[in-house]
Formats: structure tokens, C-alpha cells, sequence
């Protein structure tokens, strides 16, 4: 059984196979979008229960789709974990304003990812 | 200020101040300007000030002039005053003449009465007293002859009437002394009669000339008279007319290009340069007229080139800002695109060793492990290359936030501890149990005590690194002490250049990048702080910084 499905939004296709790889021994099904246009169309009709939001995206920026997404009712209430490449200060309150519900910097370990994954979609045991 | 107190100063003639206006003196003033601008003298004036002559010799030349016409008029005053004289003499003299005339006119008469009274006394001594009048009478006719001023004929005629009377007397004396006087007295008498009426006639007409000449005399002093006093008059008005004409001009020649150079100083005060200053002098004013032209050229060919300048500076400026933007938004996405690859590789190096990929055999387990490592060491040198250059380009800013000194310096020694530990040293923190809340990029001051104490355990072999906080009055003070190899005192003052390391053996032993201690001294000082260093070759060393409690916002 599916402990939920999980949207990551990244341009860059390894990274999307990192995550891809991240979570194949686990029990979350993905999905995945290449621009923040896409990730925001595919969140609003598949509504998944957790959205990872690269910041620098091509056609709408990953800052601006997270606003989208906390903007439109039916999914306001996934959370949005932000992750940015500007490891400079003033990010995390750039992505705490897009209403992001939480925040990693790249380059991020992907024992981090999981972890921070599991604290807000938990697997069932 | 000076500056301020020179249009108080200007000429107060061009204001219609109906207050001043009361003033005598602006009154004259008013007049001055009024004749100037309103009469033809407006023209002289240009003339004059047009003439090409130095102030000083117009002055001198009109001063000249002026003296010149009253001397002029002095001598024709004197003049007057010889002519009236002589006028006088004349009248003095026709006055003589007649009282001559009358005089032979009344001797006339005495010999005419002595004449009777010989024929009626027939007595010598009668006779005596017609020759004593004869002769006063022809005295006086010699006299009036000798001036000249009576007709000669008449003179002639009166003489010649005389000459017969005196026969008579003659006759008569003749008779008397004959004693023959009684046969002879009427003939003789009638001759006497005669001759008598005959000089009294002709005197009578002598007299009646001198007086009419005295008469005439007198009329023609008195239009001499007047003439001389209208004469003197009209030059004296002239003269001081001529005076006040020759100062209104030469003064207004003077004054009108003081005025036209307010005008000109007022608009190149108010900014106007290039204004020109228009005077029909040719004197020294006009030469100051031509300098101000030229300077207000100056002013105004200067004026042009700093504006040149200025936009020049204005273009430069703006493109340097565009640059600066360009180079700021290259090193944001430099940053993404550097970021992303390694967060790739850093990721896939994880998971394989990880074992997400299966297990790892033995013999590549080591060379992943390197991969990692160096692929960090790639990554720190990113990071720290991008933070420099973003705070060379300005781009860096605090993000100010209320922090705990205790929670950096637990944070610090929670990340290093097991670094400390694989190299066997002991890792210590002192932080007072009193230390107030700071305010600052905590962020940021992790970083550079994580920098330091960092670099600590990585060039200390053995023994400890202590990892210390204070307050020392109104700045933090953040101390980090090793017993490493410690740095040559000469080498103090440049570790915090960048891709500065003691020597380049020590690189290579203990690896870093060579911008931690660059990085950390720019954020101090962004904090408004201060970083050195002490040490003991072999003995080790101790790093200091200082921030300031609560940093003060907008500022660096």
C-alpha cells in the first residue's frame, strides 16, 4: 500500500534520478514535473501529499508555484518543502514567505531528503 | 556671509520705492536716471563713453573744459567791466564838454554885457573886462576845439563872428579913447547886436551838439550796459550748464556700465553663463566689460564640460550598475548551476555508498569515499569562491536576527566534535552563564567561528582546541586556541588574504581552501568588528574576533 504520493518539481533530470532512486525502496509513489507551470497543473489535478519545489525552475519559478499551490484552495493544504541553491541568507525567508512549509539547501544528502520526507509523510510500519 | 550682503549693497536708482523716494538724495538720483533714460543725453552719454580715452583723461578733459569756460567767461567779465570804465571816462568826458560849452556859452554872455556897458559907461575898464572874457571865452572854444568831438566849421564861424566882434570892441575901445564914442555908438551898437545874436545862435547850436552827444553818449553806456550784463549772464549760464552737462555725462559714462555690469553679475549669479555684458565704453570699462565676456564664456565652456562630464559620470554610472547587475544575477545563477551538478554527484556518491544500489564491493569502497570527500572539499571551495565575490560585488547582506553566543559556539562544537575526536583532540567551550541576547547574522558568525575552529583541528596534531566567548563591554569577543603548529609572526597580518596559507606543504597535509579566514574577516567586519591573530611557532595559536553586541541596522 501507498504511504502517499509525493511531486517533486526539478528541471534537472539526475537529480530527479537521485530522488527517483531515493524512493525506490520505499513505499511512496512519484510523480514528477520538469517547470514550475507543470508542477503546479499536475499538483492541482493529482493532488499529492507532499510537493519537493526546486526554487530556480524554468517558465515559473519555484517560489511563484509554491504561492500558486498555497493560493488555490484544493491545495492549500499540502505541505512544500523548498529546495533552493542560494545557500545565502534572506532564501529561507524568501521561501517561508511563498508559504513553503519547509526548506532545504542544495547541494542536500539525500539521507537528509529522506528523513525530512518521512517527518511530514510518515511510512506506515 | 559676504556672498549675501553684496545685492543689499547694489544701487538702489532702478527701485521705485515710493519710501526712499522721500530721500533727497535718492530723489536726485531718480532724476539722474530719469534724465538718462528719458532725454537725447542718453546718446551723449554713449558717445562720450564710446570715445577711446582712459576715466582718468575724460575726467581730466572735462574738468579742462569746464575750468576753460569759466576762465572764458572771467575775461569776458573783465572785459565788460574795461569797456563800462572807458564808457565812463567818455561820458565823464561829453560831461566836460558841455559844461565847456555852457562855460563859453556864459563868457559869451559877460562880454556881451561888458561890450554894452563900455558903449553905455564908455569906460576902459569895461573894455578890460570884454578882453578877460574874450580871451575865457576863446579858452574854453581852444578847449572844446582841442577835444574834437564839435563841428569845425561852426567852431570856424563862431570865431570868425568873434574875431568881428572883437574889431567892434576894438571900434569901440577906439572911439572911447577918441572920445568920439556918441557919433559912432549906434552904428557900432548895431553891429555889436548883430554879431551878438549871431555867436549866441551859433554857440547856442555848439551846446545844444555837445548835450545831444552827451545824451546820445549816454544811451549808447547804457545799452553797453546792458548788453555786457546779458552777455555775462548768458555765459555764466552757459558756463554752468556746460559744468552740469560735462559731469551728468562723464558720471553717467561711469555709471551706466557699473549698472549694466550688476545686471550682467546678477544673471551670472543666478546661473545664467554665457550672458553677455553689452557697453558702448571703450575705456577701462570697457576692457572690464570685454574680461567678463570672457570669463562668462569661460563660466559657461566649463559649465558645458562638467555637464558632459556629469552625464558622462550619470552613463558610466548606470552602466557600471547594469554590470554590477549582470555580474550579480551570473553569480546567482552560477551558483544554481555549480550547485546542481554537485548536488548530482554528491547524491549518487551518498546512495551508492549508502547501498541503495546494492552493495558495495570492497575494493570501491575507498575510492568512493574519495569521491565524497573531494567532491565536499569541490563544493566548500564553490561556496566560499561565490561568497567572496558576492561580497566584493557588494551584493552580501546581513540578515539581522536576536541570537544566543552559547547556541553558535554549542552548534560549532556539535558539528566538530567527531571531527575532533577521529584526530584525538580535545575539543573545549567556556561560555559565561550571563551572556545577554545578541543581535546579528548568526548565520553568518557560525560560519566564521566554525571557520576558525575549523581550521584549528586541522592543523593541530595533538592536544586540544578551545572554542571561548566573552563580553568585553559592549562587543562579543570570540576566541579560538590550538596547540598546532602554530604561524611565524611575519605571516600574521596575511593569513586573512585570500588563497593565503602558510606554505603550500601545509596545503597539501591539511588541505582547505584558503578563503575560510578571508570569508570570516569580511563578515566580522560587516558586523563592525575585528579579527587577529596571536601565535608561538610550535606552541600554537589563538584567533580572536570581536562583534559588536547587538549591531546597529543599515549598517555594515
Amino acid at each position: 500500500m501507498s504511504a502517499g504520493t509525493i511531486l517533486y518539481v526539478e528541471d534537472n533530470e539526475y537529480n530527479r534520478k537521485i530522488v527517483r532512486q531515493l524512493l525506490t525502496g520505499t513505499s511512496y509513489r512519484l510523480l514528477e514535473a520538469v517547470d514550475g507551470e507543470g508542477g503546479v497543473l499536475m499538483a492541482q489535478q493529482q493532488l499529492p501529499q507532499l510537493v519537493l519545489m526546486d526554487v530556480q525552475l524554468p517558465k515559473m519559478s519555484g517560489l511563484d508555484a509554491t504561492r500558486a499551490l498555497k493560493a488555490d484552495p484544493r491545495t492549500s493544504h499540502i505541505p512544500v518543502i523548498v529546495i533552493t541553491s542560494f545557500a545565502l541568507s534572506g532564501d529561507r525567508e524568501k521561501a517561508a514567505a511563498a508559504g513553503a512549509d519547509s526548506y532545504l539547501a542544495k547541494p542536500y544528502s539525500p539521507r537528509e531528503l529522506l528523513a525530512l520526507v518521512r517527518r511530514f509523510l510518515p511510512e506506515p510500519r | 556671509m559676504h556672498k549675501d550682503g553684496l545685492p543689499a549693497q547694489g544701487v538702489p536708482l532702478a527701485r521705485a520705492d515710493p519710501a526712499s523716494a522721500l530721500h533727497p538724495q535718492v530723489a536726485i538720483e531718480h532724476l539722474g536716471e530719469l534724465m538718462h533714460r528719458r532725454t537725447p543725453l542718453r546718446l551723449l552719454v554713449r558717445r562720450v563713453a564710446a570715445i577711446r580715452a582712459s576715466v582718468h583723461t575724460k575726467l581730466l578733459a572735462a574738468f579742462l573744459i569746464v575750468t576753460g569756460v569759466f576762465i572764458a567767461m572771467a575775461l569776458v567779465s573783465l572785459q565788460t567791466i574795461v569797456s563800462a570804465s572807458e564808457q565812463s571816462r567818455l561820458l565823464d568826458e561829453a560831461h566836460e564838454m558841455v559844461s565847456l560849452a555852457h562855460e563859453s556859452e556864459y563868457a559869451l554872455a559877460r562880454q556881451m554885457h561888458f561890450t554894452d556897458l563900455a558903449l553905455l559907461s564908455q569906460s576902459e575898464e569895461a573894455i578890460a573886462k570884454i578882453l578877460r572874457e574874450n580871451n575865457r571865452f576863446n579858452d574854453r572854444l581852444g578847449e572844446l576845439e582841442a577835444t574834437g568831438t564839435s563841428d569845425h566849421a561852426l567852431l570856424e564861424q563862431i570865431r570868425t563872428s568873434q574875431d568881428e566882434a572883437m574889431a567892434v570892441v576894438a571900434d569901440i575901445a577906439n572911439a572911447i579913447r577918441d572920445g568920439k564914442l556918441g557919433a559912432v555908438t549906434s552904428a557900432l551898437m548895431r553891429r555889436q547886436e548883430r554879431l551878438d545874436s549871431e555867436i549866441t545862435t551859433r554857440v547856442g547850436l555848439l551846446v545844444a551838439a555837445q548835450e545831444n552827444r552827451m545824451s546820445r553818449m549816454r544811451d549808447s553806456v547804457a545799452a553797453a550796459n546792458r548788453r555786457a550784463l546779458i552777455l555775462t549772464s548768458a555765459f555764466a549760464v552757459t558756463a554752468v550748464v556746460f559744468a552740469l552737462l560735462c559731469g551728468f555725462v562723464i558720471s553717467w559714462s561711469i555709471i551706466l556700465p557699473v549698472h549694466e555690469a550688476r545686471h550682467f553679475l546678477d544673471k551670472v549669479a543666478a546661473g545664467e553663463f554665457g550672458a553677455r555684458i553689452s557697453v558702448p565704453n571703450r575705456d577701462e570699462f570697457g576692457t572690464l566689460a570685454e574680461r567678463m565676456n570672457h570669463m562668462s564664456s569661460e563660466l559657461l565652456r566649463f559649465d558645458a564640460e562638467q555637464r558632459r562630464a556629469a552625464a558622462e559620470l550619470g552613463r558610466l554610472n548606470q552602466e557600471l550598475e547594469q554590470t554590477s547587475k549582470a555580474k550579480s544575477e551570473f553569480l546567482a545563477n552560477m551558483s544554481h548551476e555549480l550547485r546542481t551538478p554537485m548536488n548530482a554527484i554528491l547524491g549518487f556518491t551518498e546512495m551508492l555508498i549508502d547501498g541503495l544500489y546494492g552493495d558495495v564491493p570492497k575494493a570501491l569502497q575507498e575510492p568512493l569515499a574519495d569521491i565524497q570527500v573531494n567532491g565536499r572539499h569541490l563544493l566548500r571551495l564553490i561556496n566560499d569562491v561565490l561568497d567572496l565575490s558576492k561580497i566584493e560585488a557588494g551584493h552580501m547582506q546581513l540578515s539581522l536576527t536576536e541570537y544566543s553566543a552559547r547556541d553558535i559556539v554549542d552548534m560549532v562544537n556539535a558539528s566538530l566534535r567527531s571531527l575532533a575526536a577521529e584526530k584525538g583532540l580535545h575539543l573545549e567551550t567556556r561560555v559565561p552563564d550571563d551572556l545577554p541576547i545578541a543581535y546579528g547574522d548568526s548565520g553568518r558568525l557560525t560560519q566564521c567561528l566554525m571557520n576558525l575552529a575549523g581550521n584549528a583541528i586541522k592543523f593541530t596534531r595533538e592536544g586540544r582546541v578551545v572554542i571561548a566567548v566573552e563580553l568585553a563591554g559592549n562587543d562579543l569577543l570570540f576566541r579560538v586556541s590550538d596547540t598546532g603548529i602554530g604561524i611565524p609572526r611575519e605571516e600574521l597580518q596575511n593569513v586573512f588574504a585570500e588563497f593565503r596559507q602558510v606554505d603550500t606543504a601545509v596545503t597539501r597535509e591539511f588541505g582547505g581552501t584558503g578563503l575560510g579566514l578571508s570569508i570570516t574577516k569580511r563578515f566580522v567586519e560587516m558586523h563592525g568588528g575585528r579579527i587577529w591573530a596571536e601565535s608561538d611557532v610550535g606552541k600554537g595559536c589563538t584567533f580572536f574576533f570581536t562583534v559588536p553586541l547587538r549591531v546597529k541596522d543599515g549598517e555594515p
